[in-house]
């Protein structure tokens, strides 16, 4: 019972700021909601026992990334931006599009709706890091190097050209 | 709770993102709508590791990755977003045609 009040709670505040995040027409507000948004996905992973997931994507997401976003959004935001429309004119499609495709992936969800949790979560880290620096010890590798191309090219493309 | 319950919250969460890549005019609401994208994939990997394969835990060290690949990505975007802000001193995607000649 109270697994079911949490993961109904949780559902709802992930979809409906999600849904404030494409739809609000102040882009400070719906950063604000991605922040809340990406914090309710990280209550679905602790409700799901994953634990090292839910403190990675509290401070990756909501303390990183939702704050990038909040930082550039208020750095170049506009007052004019207020009374401009922020959907364009294909909305309908874009709308059709969703709907199609959410047939397909409903129906991909319900074939699942008799598989249960077989056991308890136990705590995930310790297999985590085993992994990590085993069986996944090149990707893990790699990805530190897509890192550091990522703080290059940031430093990069964000540098002010000199007059020479 | 069943492995449907999380797929449908993950799928809804999945079509909110393409939804919104696919209206919002500003730059930075497409590069949000991505990031719930990814958000949504990353859910669905957790379940399916804790309904599906309980023992190996190996979908939430690809959603690890994917943490990590989110995160340079939205990194490269906003300082691209930067740059051509600078540049054509707008937001709006419909007029970045810098390259239409």
């Amino acid at each position: 019972m109270l697994e079911h009040i949490v993961f109904y709670s949780l559902s709802a505040v992930v979809l409906l700021s999600a849904l404030a995040v494409v739809t609000l027409k102040n882009t400070v507000h719906s950063s604000l909601m991605l922040g809340l948004s990406l914090a309710g996905v990280a209550g679905l992973y602790a409700a799901l026992g994953a634990d090292f997931l839910f403190a990675a994507q509290i401070m990756v997401y909501v303390s990183g990334i939702a704050v990038l976003v909040m930082f550039v959004v208020m750095l170049l935001g506009r007052a004019s931006d207020l009374h401009l429309r922020q959907v364009n004119e294909y909305w309908v499609a874009a709308l059709a599009v969703c709907g199609v495709a959410s047939v397909g992936l409903l129906r991909l969800a319900g074939a699942r709706s008799a598989t249960f949790a077989a056991a308890a979560a136990q705590p995930g880290t310790r297999i985590i890091g085993r992994l990590f620096l085993g069986e996944y010890l090149l990707p893990f590798e790699l990805i530190s190097l897509l890192l550091l191309a990522a703080l290059l090219g940031a430093v990069f493309f964000t540098h002010k050209e000199s007059a020479s | 709770m069943t492995l449907a319950d999380y797929m449908t919250v993950s799928a809804l969460l999945f079509l909110i993102g393409v939804f919104g890549a696919l209206t919002r005019r500003n730059i930075i609401g497409i590069l949000m709508s991505i990031e719930l994208m990814f958000n949504a994939a990353n859910l669905n990997l957790a379940a399916f590791d804790r309904f599906l394969h309980p023992e190996g835990l190996i979908g939430q060290t690809l959603a690890i990755f994917t943490i990590t690949v989110a995160a340079a990505e939205i990194v490269v975007g906003l300082a691209l977003l930067l740059a051509i802000y600078r540049n054509t001193d707008t937001t709006y995607v419909e007029d970045f045609h810098l390259l239409k000649g």
